[in-house]
């Protein structure tokens, strides 16, 4: 099987700590489910996320050179 | 005067209603179906009863006592005979019905499921999906139950039978049970059973006795049909015997029934499903008690021979009421079954109909003319519906509509306004001390006079109309503190727009210049954002109401301020069409022009002396280049250089064209690299400045050198068409080659492709090279300064492409990429041999448009020509709906303060707008994306030391004048003379 996580075109997808979730939502002053999604099953989502867990990734960028987006996780 | 406060909505639920609140809101029961008596007076407790709100005037609602335009009406209500469903519920009453208990109403779910679904339901609140879709899966859950697991109660399946009729399936002693079990103990397939299957050993009644504990005797009078086995007896035959003796039975089930059903579901199991008990108790949705809309939600008008005409709603009110009093008479006076049950299902025909009137699989009710009943649903749906056609869209006062043309001598950011419009719309003024002789003015004019006023308001409120005979006498009256209504006046902004309004370009804010005759006069730069053009074009026109709202538009809506455009982040209005030829005849080989030629060349600019000549002629006289002309109009510090479409690099040093011709890649909409670049380094007052300049400066070279185009400026010499005939004879030579080769198979196919394939491209590339080298040769012999080749070396219009199919060959016409090969059964024309392929026989045009095509060229050309109007027809609609469709679905998203894009949820769609938080129109737009940081510095330095006035307006302090009406001054005098230098 191909692990899609391994792929140039997949960027990195890592699992925030419950403190990191806790400063980010509050720098954004944002709820837990207002943030946009990600499926656990995504072939992307890092292995032992959890349902309710953030993930933040860290994505090439045209513009910006690197572009930080957090997504949380549902089933 | 409206004495009530504004009030802030806190939300808006929707939920069902409770029948005794219908009673509780209505103003009369509704008891007869008649509407009027005969002398024209409403009926009491009739359908235009007073009590339910006024329509004719003079009348007091017996309600409110308010009289009609004040009083909004009132609901009354109709006490049904029978309870009936409401259509709008049925899906959710078929999925109550499947999953709750028949016996004791309770849902069929057991209480881990129930906290399983009360967590998914308060988890796809949070994460805001659809909770629907949890309803459903615990319909699915609970309708898989058997029975009841809290009562115990056998559970049916229930058949919807669209649209208001249920059933409940259950499963009955089969008629023919005594016949299937003397067959089954004789050991035949029995009922659907296929006999092949079976392999059934005969049963002896005293083994079936023994088998089932049934009394021998009973199982004779069972066999005999004299007795009817209860279900366990049957259940243990079937078993003994491995047969099946039931049937489906369909038990229709009531409207009561079901009300009677619903009222057993407790509040909690409601709430497990999803609803909310408070608002949507299921007994609510069978309804007992109809409400009547108030007689202003269906007013009835009376005709011109003095009939009254109903409303539809009436119509359908005066039905339902009939059959409720038959239906009520009829049960009082004990009328079969048979008859109450047909009379319900009348009633319930009517009710539905009355909501909605549109279902399928029943009959719509009609008119007596035959048209179907517009009832409520009706009223809302669809385009011309409340949503989308009154509240979404509203018809608007203070607005005009006309045929567009141009006006050179305009700026682009004045509209034409005809006088006839100027008069209709006005401005209100409020008259003060300082501009009360001007108030008193336009009154005196009158409102047939142009600058005058069509009402005024007083002080005390009273609005009084200004007409040709009382102006005299009401202006003198004319006081501070009283409001005018004055007609436009040049100046006075207005709000421009030319459907379809497909980006933000489309409706754009411009100052008012009041014209004679009937059109709406433009700029020709901003045909480009509007994508107007004038053969036939109207265009919409808005006068503002508010000081506000003015003050929007001028900072935010005005031209100049949409110069860039949001989609590629360039300028969108620049130099269009004959603008490009004008500049690129005056800079492309630099003429020379006398004093008095330079002048009127700048005349219509804010350029008032020349520079110093560029040298002398022979004759001492003095001439100036029109590179250096055109200089005059650019910034004195701008420096740029780029290559144009032309062919050759554009130099501008210091706000000097050194070299290079200007043309479309210059000055051109779509991002010239001249416009573009004033509009972001210098402000848009200057852009705006610029393009006017250039667009009058283009107006006049052209009219100094000339420009026209005839049918001989396409036409080559005798020679050039022999050779290109020659080529063409040469390609079809070649043609004939590949044929031959094909049919003597010697054709090799290429990769992946049929040898009948292979043959097609090669023909194709053949023809395409024979049309390239037909144009090659054409375009030889075209001068430098052939009209056509200016228009398309400039980019004004047409390319070199349309030149040499106007003079060389048209080429091969094509429908879906591929030669025509459509028409006769092998054959396009019965003209030509079946299986022809040569070049001719399947849509090559030898000819040139200019030499004019044969019959049979003509046909293909159309064939090729209608595939052209047919694809953008199609394109457009289909893109039009999913421009629509996209637009739907995000217009609540909103950029931030914070730099996130929300939906109206709060929920995120990205973290920095566009992931980088710039505005594409704030962006540079040089190709390698660099922005000269060192440049940018040094105009802030400069513009620091420069005074004390700049440097406070600089670091913000004093607060640059911006936005002003451009009709209080010349163009440029005022851009530099505020020293505006940036004000975007």
């Amino acid at each position: 099987m191909v692990d899609v996580t391994q792929h140039e075109l997949v960027p990195e997808h890592r699992l925030l700590g419950e403190d990191e979730i806790e400063e980010m939502l509050t720098e954004y002053d944002v709820k837990r489910t207002n943030l946009p999604k990600i499926k656990r099953t995504d072939p992307a989502t890092p292995d032992d996320a959890e349902l309710g867990d953030v993930v933040e990734i860290v994505r090439d960028s045209r513009t910006t050179d690197r572009a930080i987006i957090y997504r949380l996780v549902v089933s | 005067m409206s004495t009530q406060a504004p009030k802030q909505l806190g939300g808006i639920e929707f939920g069902l209603m409770d029948p005794e609140t219908y009673r509780d809101m209505s103003a009369t029961k509704v008891i007869t179906a008649d509407t009027y008596d005969d002398d024209g007076y409403p009926i009491d407790m009739g359908l235009m009863d007073p009590r339910l709100g006024v329509i004719d005037p003079g009348l007091q609602c017996r309600t409110c006592g308010q009289h009609s335009g004040s009083c909004n009406g009132h609901f009354g209500h109709i006490e049904l005979a029978a309870p009936v469903i409401h259509v709008g519920f049925t899906t959710l009453i078929r999925r109550l019905l499947r999953s709750t208990c028949r016996e004791c109403g309770r849902l069929c779910l057991t209480e881990d499921e129930r906290g399983e679904f009360r967590d998914k339901l308060t988890r796809s609140e949070e994460l805001g999906d659809d909770w629907s879709d949890v309803m459903k899966s615990a319909v699915r859950q609970a309708r898989k139950a058997k029975s009841c697991p809290h009562c115990g109660a056998e559970k049916h399946d229930i058949k919807h039978e669209k649209p208001t009729t249920y059933y409940e399936v259950q499963q009955v002693l089969s008629g023919e049970y005594s016949n299937m079990i003397a067959g089954a103990m004789q050991g035949d397939a029995v009922g659907d059973e296929d006999p092949d299957d079976v392999d059934r050993d005969p049963t002896s009644p005293q083994d079936l006795a023994e088998q089932t504990g049934i009394e021998l005797d009973r199982i004779n009078e069972i066999v005999s049909g004299s007795f009817r086995p209860r279900e366990d007896d049957r259940k243990a035959i079937e078993r003994a015997l491995g047969i099946d003796l039931t049937e489906e039975d369909m038990n229709k089930l009531m409207a009561s029934d079901i009300r009677d059903w619903f009222e057993d579901i407790p509040d909690s199991d409601v709430e497990t499903l999803g609803l909310e008990s408070t608002v949507a108790r299921p007994e609510w949705m069978v309804l007992t008690v109809l409400p009547v809309p108030p007689v202003t939600a269906r007013p009835s008008i009376t005709l011109d021979n003095g009939q009254r005409s109903e409303d539809d709603l009436t119509h359908k009110l005066v039905d339902i009421i009939r059959i409720n009093q038959r239906f009520m008479e009829n049960r009082e006076a004990g009328a079969p079954q048979l008859i109450i049950e047909d009379l319900w299902e009348l009633l319930q025909y009517h009710v539905t109909t009355f909501v909605d009137n549109e279902i399928s699989g029943t009959p719509p009710a009609r008119h007596r003319s035959g048209r179907p009943l517009k009832t409520l649903s009706q009223r809302l749906k669809g385009k011309e519906g409340r949503f989308r056609g009154s509240l979404s869209g509203k018809r608007v006062n203070f607005s005009a509509r006309t045929v567009i043309s141009p006006d050179p001598t305009l700026s682009l950011n004045e509209v034409g306004v005809p006088e006839r419009v100027a008069r209709e719309m006005t401005q209100t003024l409020n008259v003060t001390a300082r501009n009360v002789a001007d108030a008193r003015q336009y009154v005196r004019n009158g409102p047939e006079g142009h600058p005058g006023a069509n009402y005024v308001r007083r002080p005390d409120g009273r609005r009084l109309k200004v007409t040709e005979k009382n102006c005299e006498e009401l202006a003198e009256k004319v006081e501070a503190g009283w409001e005018v209504n004055r007609h436009l006046i040049d100046g006075d902004i207005v709000i421009f727009n030319r459907q379809p309004s497909l980006h933000r370009m489309s409706i754009m804010a411009h100052e008012v210049v009041v014209m004679p005759y009937k059109t709406f006069r433009l700029n020709t730069t901003v045909c480009a954002p509007y994508n107007a053009d004038f053969d036939g074009d109207e265009m919409n026109m808005h006068a503002l109401q508010n000081e506000e709202a003015r003050a929007e538009a001028r900072v935010l809506m005005r031209v100049q301020e949409q110069m860039l455009s949001p989609r590629f982040g360039e300028n969108i209005i620049g130099a269009i069409q004959d603008h490009v030829t004008g500049t690129y005849l005056l800079t492309n080989e630099n003429p020379r022009f006398t004093e008095t030629q330079a002048l009127d060349l700048l005349r219509a600019t804010s350029v008032d002396t020349l520079p110093e000549p560029d040298g002398t002629a022979e004759a001492a006289e003095p001439y100036w280049t029109g590179r250096s002309l055109f200089s005059e109009l650019l910034p004195d510090d701008l420096s740029l250089e780029f290559g144009s479409s032309a062919g050759d690099t554009v130099v501008i040093e210091d706000g000097q064209l050194v070299s290079g011709t200007i043309d479309e890649d210059a000055v051109g909409a779509f991002g010239g690299e001249i416009v573009d670049t004033v509009t972001k380094m210098y402000s848009k007052t200057r852009a705006r400045v610029l393009v006017n300049e250039i667009a009058s400066v283009a107006v006049r070279a052209i009219m100094h050198f000339g420009f026209s185009i005839g049918i001989d400026d396409e036409s080559i010499p005798p020679a050039a068409d022999e050779s290109v005939d020659e080529a063409i004879a040469e390609a079809n030579s070649r043609v004939e080659d590949l044929i031959e080769s094909y049919r003597a198979d010697d054709l090799e196919s290429l990769p992946g492709r049929t040898l009948d394939e292979t043959l097609e491209m090669k023909i194709m590339q053949t023809l395409g090279k024979a049309r390239d080298s037909a144009g090659e040769i054409a375009e030889t012999h075209f001068e430098d300064d052939n009209p056509a080749v200016v228009m398309a070396e400039s980019g004004a219009r047409g390319s070199m492409l349309n030149l040499t199919q106007m003079a060389g060959c048209v080429g091969q016409q094509a429908v879906r990429g591929e030669r025509i090969n459509r028409g006769y059964e092998d054959r396009t024309l019965s003209h030509f041999a079946p299986n022809d392929l040569s070049a001719e026989a399947h849509g090559f045009v030898e000819n040139s448009y200019r030499g004019g095509l044969t019959p049979k060229e003509f046909f293909f050309h159309a064939m090729g020509g209608r595939e052209g109007l047919v694809d953008t027809a199609v394109r457009t609609s289909k893109s039009g709906y999913l421009q629509r469709r996209l637009i739907n679905a995000l217009s609540e998203l909103e950029a931030q303060y914070d730099g996130t894009v929300r939906d109206t949820s709060d929920t995120i769609v990205q973290f920095e707008f566009g992931e980088d938080g710039t505005s594409p129109v704030k962006v540079s737009s040089a190709n390698d994306g660099e922005i000269d940081v060192d440049k940018i510095a040094d105009r802030v330095v400069e513009a620091e030391f420069d005074g004390d006035t700049e440097k406070e307006r600089f670091l913000g302090e004093r607060e640059p004048p911006t936005n002003l009406s451009e009709y209080a001054g010349p163009g440029l005098d005022k851009a530099e003379g505020m020293e505006v230098k940036s004000d975007d």
